[in-house]
Formats: C-alpha cells, sequence, structure tokens
C-alpha cells in the first residue's frame, strides 16, 4: 500500500507554545486511522496544518504527492517577510487548493453555513467540479441548467448515502444535532476526496447515532476513501480504526493497532498520569478517559432514573 | 439521462451513488410554487412600471420614478456585495461616482457618444472594484467597512479637485443616448402620446437596463458563484474547506458590484445630464445600504422594495416640509422593529406555501440510517436527561 498522506517532522509554534511537535505519520490508501490523544495534544492544530489552514513552523507534509507545506527561500526569512508573503497567497498552498487536491474535512464544532437549505450546503461542496462560468450563468444556457441539474443529482446522491432522512430544502439550523452531522459528512464527500479528515465526528451523538457512524464511515472507506479521525470515544475508535496515532504534547507516543495501543503503557500513562502507588486502577468507567459508549448509556440510564425518581417525589 | 448529466461535471475521482430514489419534480404554476408566483409577481411589476407614463407624463413624475429606477439598481450591485458576500461596504457610492465620471468624460471631454462610453464605463469600474478591493478583501467585517468608507470619501475628493472633473462644479452637458444620427433627446410618439420631452423616454432606456441589472443579480445569486458567496457569508473557513477560493469569491462580487454600480452611474448621468461631487456623499452610501437591510439582505423583491421605499419615500412626504426626514427616520425604526430580518427577507416563504411539506421520501434502508431493531437507549430516558417535554409513557408513570 502506497502512502497517501506523509506527515514528517511537523511543528507549529505559537510563540513559547509548541502546539505540534515533530509530528510524523502516514496514512495509507483507503484506511481508518485514527488520532487520539488527551484534550490540547496538538490533534487538531495539526488536522489544521495538514489541510492548509495554519502554517506550521517547519516539517513536510506531501499529500498524494504534492507539497502542502511550502520552501520559503532564505532571504525572506532574513528581511522577515515571510509572514507578509504568505498572507498574500505566496509560498503557501490555500485550504481551497488541498481540496481540490482531494483532501476534505470536517469540523470539530459544526460549521455548516446556517443561511443556506441543506441541499445547498452540499451543492456548494461541489464549487471547483461544476462547469459554470459567468455568461453561462446570466444567460441559463443549457450547459448552465445541465450542470445545475447534475449538481442537484450529486448531492441527492450523497445526501442519500449518508442516510439522511429529513427535508433537504430545511435551513441547517433547522435539523436536530445528529442530522446536521451527517449533513456536514455529505458536505466533505461531496467534494470528492481522496482522503477525509473527521474532527471529532462523534461529539455529541447519541448511542445509536454513534452506531450508525461508525457504519457510515466504514462504508465511506468501502469507496476507497482514506479517513482520518480525531476522536475522543475510545469505544468508537477501538472498533473502527485500523491503525491509531497517539499524541501528547504536540509529540507522536505511539503508533500501531488497537490491540497495541491499548496494551501501551506509554499511552495509559498520558491518559491516566503515573500513580505513586503504582496500583492498578479498577474503575473501567474511570479508565476511558474519554467516556466509551457503553459508559455512557449506563450514565444515561442512571441519570434518568434519578431524575424519574425526583419528579416522583415532587408531585 | 444520468449519462447525459455526467458529463456537466468536471472529472472528479470521486461520484457519489445514484439517489436511492427519484426527487418528485418541484411543483410549477404561479400559486403552487414561490418561484411560479415571483416571476407572474416580477412581470406584473415591470408591465405597471411600464404603463405609468402613459398615465402620468408630468417630467416630475418620470424624473422620481427614474431616479428610483437606478436606485433599484444600485441596490441590486450592493445586494451582491453585502447580501450575498457578506461584505459590509460603507463606500458603495464611490463606483457610481466612477460610473458617472467615466461616462461624463467620455461624452462631453473627449466627445465619445454615449453608447461608446458603456464599455469603458463597465472597464473602469472593473478596475476600481480590483483597486480598492485587492488590498482590503483580506480584512474581515468592521475593519473591511472602515477602510471602504475612506476609500468611498477619497474617490469623492478626487473628483473635486481634479479639473478634468470639473472641480466642485462638476460635468454640464452630459448627452443623451443616441443611435445612428437618432437621439433620444428628439420627440417621440408611442400608441398616439406624444412623449416631446426626452426625459420621458428615457425612462424605458432606464427601465430595460435595470430589469436586466436584477434578473442577472437574481440569476449569479442562484448559480454556483452565489453560492460560493452566500458560503463564504455563513463562514469563511468552512467555505475554504470546500474548495471556494474565498479571495477570488469576494473580489469578484466586489467587481459584480462595481459594474452594477457604475451602469447605475451613467444612467443617472444621462438622466441629469449634470453631476458634481456633491451627489456622491456618505450619506448616499449609507441610504443605499440602508435600502439594502431594510428590504432584507439577499433578497431581491426585498431590496427592490427597500430602494423603492427609501428613494421614494422622502419625495411622498413631501407636504410635511421640513418634518419629512424626520418621519422617514421614525418609519425606518418602526419598519426595523417589526421586521428585524427586513420587509421581504431571502429565507421568507410564502404563507400559502408554508404548510406545505414535500412528500416524505419512501422508507429507505440507507447505509447510515437509523435501524429499528437496534438496542437502542430507552427514548424516554434520553428526553428526560434533555430536559424535553416526557413522553406519554413517562407522564403515565409519573400520574
Amino acid at each position: 500500500m502506497s502512502a497517501l498522506l506523509e506527515v514528517t517532522d511537523l511543528r507549529l509554534q505559537f510563540g513559547g507554545v509548541k502546539a505540534v511537535d515533530g509530528l510524523s505519520f502516514e496514512v495509507r490508501e483507503g484506511e481508518i486511522l485514527a488520532v487520539i490523544g488527551p484534550n490540547g495534544a496538538g490533534k487538531t492544530s495539526a488536522f489544521n496544518c495538514i489541510s492548509g489552514f495554519y502554517l506550521p513552523t517547519s516539517g513536510s507534509v506531501v499529500f498524494r504527492g504534492m507539497h502542502i507545506v511550502r520552501e520559503v527561500p532564505r532571504i525572506w526569512h532574513t528581511l522577515r517577510l515571510v509572514q507578509l508573503l504568505q498572507r498574500f497567497g505566496f509560498y503557501r498552498v490555500l485550504p481551497s487548493r488541498v481540496t481540490k487536491w482531494g483532501m476534505a474535512r470536517t469540523f470539530q464544532n459544526l460549521r455548516l453555513f446556517r443561511e443556506l437549505s441543506v441541499l445547498d450546503n452540499v451543492k456548494t461542496a461541489m464549487h471547483a467540479n461544476l462547469r459554470e462560468g459567468f455568461w453561462s450563468t446570466l444567460l441559463h444556457t443549457p450547459g448552465y441548467r445541465r450542470a445545475e441539474a447534475a449538481c442537484a443529482r450529486e448531492a441527492q446522491g450523497w445526501l442519500d448515502f449518508v442516510g439522511f432522512e429529513d427535508d433537504e430544502e430545511l435551513y441547517v439550523t433547522q435539523l436536530p444535532y445528529g442530522e446536521q452531522r451527517r449533513v456536514e459528512i455529505a458536505r466533505a464527500l461531496a467534494t470528492s476526496p481522496k482522503l477525509l479528515l473527521l474532527d471529532e465526528p462523534a461529539a455529541g451523538l447519541n448511542f445509536s447515532e454513534k452506531q450508525s457512524l461508525v457504519r457510515l464511515i466504514r462504508k465511506v472507506r468501502d469507496l476507497g476513501v482514506a479517513v482520518v479521525l480525531i476522536e475522543h470515544d475510545m469505544g468508537m475508535v477501538m472498533e473502527l480504526a485500523e491503525r491509531i496515532v497517539v499524541l501528547n504534547y504536540g509529540k507522536e507516543i505511539a503508533d500501531g493497532t488497537p490491540a497495541e495501543i491499548k496494551a501501551n503503557p506509554v499511552v495509559i500513562e498520558a491518559y491516566l498520569g503515573v500513580d505513586d502507588d503504582t496500583e492498578p486502577i479498577d474503575d473501567t468507567r474511570l479508565r476511558s478517559a474519554a467516556v466509551s459508549a457503553a459508559a455512557i448509556a449506563e450514565a444515561l440510564v442512571d441519570a434518568g432514573e434519578s431524575s424519574r425518581g425526583n419528579g416522583g417525589d415532587e408531585r | 439521462m444520468a449519462r447525459d448529466l455526467a458529463g456537466a461535471l468536471k472529472h472528479a475521482p470521486l461520484r457519489a451513488p445514484a439517489p436511492l430514489f427519484e426527487r418528485p419534480r418541484a411543483a410549477g404554476g404561479i400559486f403552487d410554487s414561490q418561484r411560479g408566483f415571483m416571476r407572474a409577481l416580477g412581470g406584473l411589476v415591470v408591465v405597471l412600471v411600464a404603463v405609468l407614463p402613459f398615465l402620468d407624463a408630468s417630467p416630475y413624475t418620470i424624473s422620481i420614478a427614474t431616479s428610483a429606477l437606478i436606485y433599484v439598481m444600485l441596490c441590486m450591485g450592493l445586494n451582491v456585495v453585502v447580501g450575498y458576500a457578506g461584505l459590509l461596504d460603507l463606500g458603495y457610492i464611490a463606483f457610481f461616482a466612477v460610473g458617472a465620471y467615466v461616462s461624463g468624460i467620455f461624452t462631453t471631454v473627449l466627445g465619445f457618444p454615449m453608447w461608446l462610453a458603456l464599455p469603458a464605463t463597465i472597464a473602469a469600474c472593473i478596475i476600481a472594484g480590483i483597486i480598492i478591493g485587492a488590498p482590503t478583501l483580506r480584512l474581515r467585517s468592521d475593519y473591511l467597512a472602515i477602510v471602504t468608507l475612506g476609500f468611498g470619501e477619497i474617490i469623492r475628493i478626487t473628483a473635486n479637485n481634479l479639473d478634468i472633473t470639473g472641480g466642485p462644479s462638476g460635468i454640464h452637458g452630459i448627452p443623451t443616448w443616441e443611435f445612428l444620427g437618432w437621439s433620444f433627446a428628439d420627440g417621440f410618439t408611442i400608441a398616439g402620446l406624444e412623449f416631446p420631452e426626452r426625459v420621458v423616454f428615457y425612462y424605458f432606456v432606464a427601465l430595460v437596463v435595470i430589469v436586466v441589472g436584477v434578473i442577472g443579480a437574481g440569476r449569479l445569486g442562484k448559480g454556483k458563484l452565489g453560492r460560493a458567496w452566500k458560503a463564504v457569508r455563513d463562514d469563511e473557513d468552512a467555505a475554504e474547506a470546500m474548495g471556494i477560493n474565498t479571495y477570488i469569491a469576494k473580489i469578484s462580487a466586489y467587481i459584480i458590484g462595481a459594474v452594477w454600480a457604475g451602469m447605475a452611474g451613467q444612467l443617472m448621468a444621462t438622466h441629469l445630464s449634470a453631476i458634481s461631487p456633491n451627489s456622491f456623499q456618505f450619506l448616499y452610501s449609507a441610504l443605499i445600504l440602508m435600502a439594502v437591510v431594510l428590504g432584507g439582505m439577499g433578497s431581491t423583491p426585498g431590496v427592490i422594495i427597500g430602494a423603492l421605499f427609501v428613494s421614494l419615500a422622502p419625495e411622498l412626504l413631501r407636504d410635511f416640509a421640513e418634518w419629512r426626514y424626520l418621519i422617514f427616520g421614525i418609519l425606518l425604526v418602526v419598519v426595523m422593529l417589526f421586521r428585524p430580518a427586513g420587509l421581504w427577507p431571502a429565507t421568507a416563504v410564502l404563507p400559502w406555501l408554508k404548510k406545505r411539506r414535500p412528500t416524505p421520501p419512501p422508507f429507505t434502508a440507507a447505509v447510515g440510517a437509523y435501524e429499528p431493531n437496534e438496542p437502542a437507549v430507552e427514548p424516554s430516558v434520553m428526553e428526560s436527561v434533555d430536559g424535553l417535554p416526557a413522553t406519554d409513557a413517562e407522564e403515565g408513570r409519573r400520574a
């Protein structure tokens, strides 16, 4: 299997803070890779560097043979003009270009276009693939009509693929949270990617929604799209991922299959810290620092029972 | 049909699977669909506006009506910038000034006929749009507003101080449109009615240009470019992640806005036959912006209503003499209090179409779809946790 994405020695510094500190990993074609790590480990920062939103301090990101991080000649460094030049689009690859190369992403906090309908949200993602010009739009030429029809059909196809079953003409703000998540994945897929970056796709989803998300991600992989996901839900990560990269303090601390990661003492230390008495921790619910699906379900049942009990007392 | 459509898209590595079911065709007809109704309404309005000179051809009425039409054109242009692309532009009148001055200079100083000045106006506005847009569009909202405000003033003050623009007194004697030696200044007879004044016939020219301008801006707002603008307005980073070069999207909105304003400026220069820097003060930028916000940002009917309101209300309130601007202001406040999203918001649905929901899709075993036999968490538990009203079953248990 050839590498689709190669990240080598990626570093990102905000002033004195090293958000990403020498991260290296690769994504192979058609695999599901999970990136995990405690809060603040630099997962999202690394994602932002890879997708072109942040300019890393150093390192290289190669996606399908194309360099996402550009080398800046030394002269601009000495003249201290690097930031200015990059601001105006020199020596950097814009996120829109990265998307055209075939890398799609979703955001940690949903970022759908609030004043567009569901269908238009997905259509927007097909921007780069549409044959529509200024004049054909003004004159509504047959070519324009065909492009719009094809675009609508494609968008409907993606919405059906992710299992969206509501009304496509609704505004996204009118949808429940779980459906919004689905629309966001449909939107990312509509950019026609080879690699899909999902930033905490299961955040805020309930148990059954998580289950269907797992199925959906597998289905996306079956299309030949590699999936990289950042996730805190260990149950989901262990079930889904073929390979896991663990970050802490911007560094990669482990890389391996779920079974290897589970047994890795460094990972356990990163999540739980070192106990002075080296006493084994028995509480399974506490062990999965980012709560597992089963624990969530249990907690919900508990909470439901207690609130029901309170309600009864009041009456 | 599907094969036909595939060629309409550029080659992409990943294609969506075919939709699981064919969507029902959108309803047609005037009262059954929003689109049909809007088209019929638009046609009716155009006819009404076109018969106005046959009812009242006094120079005063026609002059006000022409100004109102030019306002509509101007507001449609600003609607592209502010309503679609979400770029707050406080110096929009600068492009209006560029259009008016370029056409004025070309016809009076250089002696070109008016129709030859049109491409020059458009070219000048594109250049002006790029000059003003390129450095400023990296900025976000508030900063952009301040910078555009500055540019608006720069254009006005430059016009005030240059010789070629006639300084503070401006340009006089701008000729009207003429084709093949036949000028619109000559009298004209339609259907037994004689229009001796050039203003009357000019009204029709303005009407045609404005109808084309309104339809064009509306169409641009619905296509690929329009979606890109709206995406940039709603969330710039997400738009960038969708493969939209946000900088190009923003600058194209700016250029199209500039061209619309420039054409309105040329119409205005011909209409008044004299222009001076006083016609391009900040006040007018604010008025146009107000018309767009008042009518409903991004909504074609709303913006037209807003433009007509802003241009006609001071005239209709003329009886109140000095009080008219006070009343105008109060009216605006009242409108914004009761219709904060504008008189006709972009998201508005015709009241009798609101209840109509599309037929539900046939049940599909879609990939990610929820499967009913799944061991899910008990629904009543979920709901009481969410703080939502409990289900009937739960109510029963409580009682």
